[in-house]
């Protein structure tokens, strides 16, 4: 089975791959001769063209997404980045393991912005196989299209055999340029404040539903916007497969009876989705690159950052849409398996947003304070809060998130989470246990809490508890210590944090190499946090026994608490932050330390 | 559609390499006993341990063959050995009929009547009192390292699957064909 390997077993490989390596022919390679792969990326600004309308966009190699650099297991690469902008930009190398200073990340393990005009030279012995992606690290670069995908081939066997082998790869594309977006949710006040009317409209819908007792801080209640047919008025996001939009309708060709793999990676930045091809099953192979254990669903949730393979198995000479629907439900990104060009499938029905339920609120804001006049009397018990109240929640200034009735574009937060989190499903951002109270039983026309994706009756959807590596590790150590890392955020500030400290004023975490540790999130927060490690992969706590599936992002649900292991073995100063692109702008990120274990002698 | 045979588990791990498993879903098409001519299957069960032998090495997630040949008329010793990580199925069946037959190895999966690498039990009694069983003469569970066979005396032509229906398996591209031309 495919695994990530050790520095002394990629070393191996390469000696093995030395034959059979390839050696692009390429002006001026002769400094890296020794490199199997030697590759030339231009970052600069042009404009793209998604469903016939013209925005302005940054590129690596020309193209939204970047081109799919498909490498080998074991091979070294050499990839010369040029900046072409005006300002300083990164390539990071998402979920790969490698030394500190060619992760990309700015600031962190004595890597330096690429500044305009320069070229930086990345090179590195890729040590394990899979589907990862490699984005812009730098401001909000990858919102503009600073992404593309990576595929790397084993050096062993696939534990899959398919004919056909394609990338399709989500994002959220805005007209708007990123900073923009973002200096809009700092300056929410003035940006979001539709003032008293909605206010009263939320007091409606509040009254409604029997609901209110939450917000005790009327002065935050003032910010929020409350009516949801407002959200029509602002553009939102498009989303899109392989750059494409919906109309565009990127198809992916096949032959009945032949196996396809699909590797879906999410490189949106705030975005996350539920992925279904009705009619069409699917086996899920891998999980943020490394395979699993084959799981058969229908459908599947992906964080932003994450990735799945997945291999389907057409039979019939018709088309099939792939169809990913963001959680705010707020427009769809769609793509097309047929076998011609020019077919397309209908459009399943949109699915209804989820609602927040009681239970998740009362759950989730444990550390909130609930009290206030309002509060009296009020019952909670099995209430959920409608829709259009929770849209109206989305900027309160109260760790929480709206619904996902968001214009993501104005407002590219909102609605990427659910708050509906009944919280003893910790471990589990999909699914997992039963919820004992009535509300999150699963109607799909009025789904409540977060793990309510709308998945038609009858239908499976993957849950995080499903994943289970292809490598047992009936051995591995118990950890020596628990770290705390409390998901942390005031949403009517835009101030995201973990331990309730912004990047720059925390400390960060220390560990030794070596070290065997437990991290465990809590999410103190409305919004679901999709948690980024780079550098090492974590072995997500799910329950799957010995074979904890390895993961480069973890999906914290709201209100809720999660857990990984990992022992840490790649020396260096790593990032650990939100992968909501906004979130991580905003602070919600910190230094993952992890020092040399003392070498006995140096001599 | 989970309980196919009355027949009690055999025997269960030591024989599970060689325990038949359902695959029919329908008890008339092969019989608990094995012993009825059966269309579908191109022809019955043989006694065990005779026939011409064809081996098949199973791996995650291929056979080593992608296609077996025989002739009507011949008794057949399937020998199939699990070379990999993971419990595997060697089973034979028209495709629609394996295909039928995957949601019900799904249930037993999940109802940890088989690990992904080994099997616990072939039989159970669901809390309803429906009863799932995993015992057919055409087909056998092998965990890894171990050895499965089946014999079987093959009387008419056609084209079959050969497949290994455990979840994702065949998904996967764990199948291969197994034709038996006229004698």
């Amino acid at each position: 089975m495919t695994s990530p390997l050790s520095r002394r077993d990629s070393l191996k490989l390469a000696a093995a791959a030395g034959m059979a390596g390839v050696v692009t022919a390429f002006p001026g390679r002769q400094s890296f001769a020794n490199a199997h792969r030697v590759q030339d990326l231009a970052v600069e600004a042009t404009r793209i063209t998604v469903d016939g309308t013209q925005t302005n966009a940054l590129t690596i190699g020309g193209t939204v997404p970047g081109p799919v650099l498909r490498w080998r297991e074991g091979e070294e690469v050499v990839i010369r980045v040029t900046n072409r902008l005006s300002e300083p930009t990164s390539i990071h190398w998402h979920g790969l393991l490698l030394a500190g200073v060619m992760d990309g990340a700015p600031g962190f393990n004595g890597y330096e912005a690429i500044q305009p005009g320069q070229t930086y030279t990345y090179r590195f012995q890729l040590r394990q196989a899979g589907t990862y992606w490699y984005h812009s690290h730098s401001a909000a670069q990858e919102q503009a299209g600073m992404y593309g995908a990576i595929v790397i081939e084993p050096a062993r066997p696939e534990p899959v055999r398919v004919t056909r082998d394609y990338v399709v790869l989500l994002s959220d594309h805005s007209p708007e340029a990123p900073d923009a977006i973002f200096r809009n949710l700092r300056n929410r006040e003035g940006y979001y404040n539709r003032g008293q009317r909605t206010f009263l409209d939320f007091m409606r819908d509040v009254r409604r539903d029997g609901w209110s007792a939450t917000m005790a801080d009327r002065k935050a209640w003032g910010e929020m916007r409350m009516d949801p047919t407002d959200l029509a008025d602002v553009t939102g996001y498009s989303f899109l497969v392989n750059g494409r939009g919906p109309q565009d309708n990127k198809t992916f060709l096949f032959t009945p009876g032949e196996r396809v793999r699909l590797r879906f990676i999410n490189g949106s930045a705030m975005s996350m989705y539920d992925v279904a091809i009705p009619d069409l099953r699917m086996t899920v192979i891998s999980a943020d690159g490394l395979p699993v254990i084959p799981v058969p669903v229908d459908e599947f949730r992906i964080g932003v950052g994450e990735t799945y393979d997945v291999v389907v198995n057409p039979t019939e000479a018709r088309a099939f849409t792939i169809m990913s629907e963001p959680l705010d439900r707020s427009g769809y990104a769609r793509a097309t398996l047929a076998p011609r060009e020019g077919m397309e499938a209908a459009i399943p029905p949109r699915r209804p947003r989820t609602v927040l339920t009681m239970a998740d609120m009362g759950m989730a804001h444990g550390g909130m304070a609930m009290g206030g006049s309002a509060m009296a009397g009020m019952d909670h018990s099995g209430m959920a809060m409608g829709g259009s109240a929770m849209a109206g929640m989305n900027h309160g200034g109260m760790p929480m998130s709206g619904s996902g009735t968001g214009p993501a574009a104005a407002n590219p937060h909102a609605g990427h989470v659910m708050p509906g989190a009944p919280a003893q499903a910790a471990a589990d951002p999909h699914a997992g246990h039963a919820m004992p109270s009535a509300t999150a039983m699963a109607d799909p026309n009025n789904p409540l809490g977060w793990e309510q994706a709308g998945t038609p009756e009858g239908k499976r959807a993957l849950r995080y508890a499903d994943l289970r590596s292809t490598r047992a590790r009936p051995n591995a150590p118990q950890p020596s210590r628990d770290i705390i890392l409390r998901l942390t955020g005031q949403m009517g500030r835009y101030s995201w944090s973990l331990n309730d400290r912004r990047f720059g004023m925390e400390e960060g975490i220390r560990v030794r190499e070596g070290d065997r540790i437990r991290i465990r999130f809590m999410n103190e927060t409305m919004m679901a946090h999709p948690m980024h490690l780079h550098g090492m992969f974590m072995e997500m706590e799910n329950g799957a026994g010995d074979r904890l599936p390895y993961k480069h992002v973890v999906l914290v649900r709201p209100g809720a608490e999660a857990s990984v292991l990992l022992t840490a073995d790649e020396v260096g100063d790593w990032p650990f932050h939100c992968h909501l692109l906004y979130h991580m702008e905003a602070g919600m990120m910190t230094r993952f330390i992890v020092e040399p274990a003392r070498v006995a002698s140096a001599g | 559609m989970i309980k196919m045979s009355r027949l009690a588990a055999l025997t269960l791990l030591a024989a599970a390499a060689a325990t038949p498993a359902i695959l029919v879903p329908a008890p008339a098409l092969a019989s608990p006993e094995g012993h009825g001519n059966n269309a579908q299957l191109l022809g019955q069960p043989a006694a065990r341990g005779t026939g011409r032998v064809v081996r098949i090495e199973m791996t995650e997630n291929a056979y080593s063959v992608p296609r077996i040949q025989v002739r009507a008329g011949e008794t057949i010793r399937f020998v199939a050995v699990n070379r990999g990580q993971f419990l595997h199925e060697f089973s034979f069946a028209p495709a629609a009929v394996a295909a039928a037959h995957r949601p019900e190895m799904a249930r037993m999966f999940e109802h940890g009547m088989i690990t992904p690498e080994r099997v616990v039990s072939l039989t159970m009694t669901m809390p309803d009192g429906t009863r799932m069983d995993h015992t057919a003469p055409n087909t056998v569970l092998v965990e890894p390292g171990k050895t499965g066979e089946i014999s079987w005396r093959f009387t008419r032509a056609g084209t079959i699957e050969i497949a290994c229906n455990i979840p994702g398996h065949y998904e996967s591209g764990m199948a291969a064909e197994l034709v038996v031309t006229p004698r």
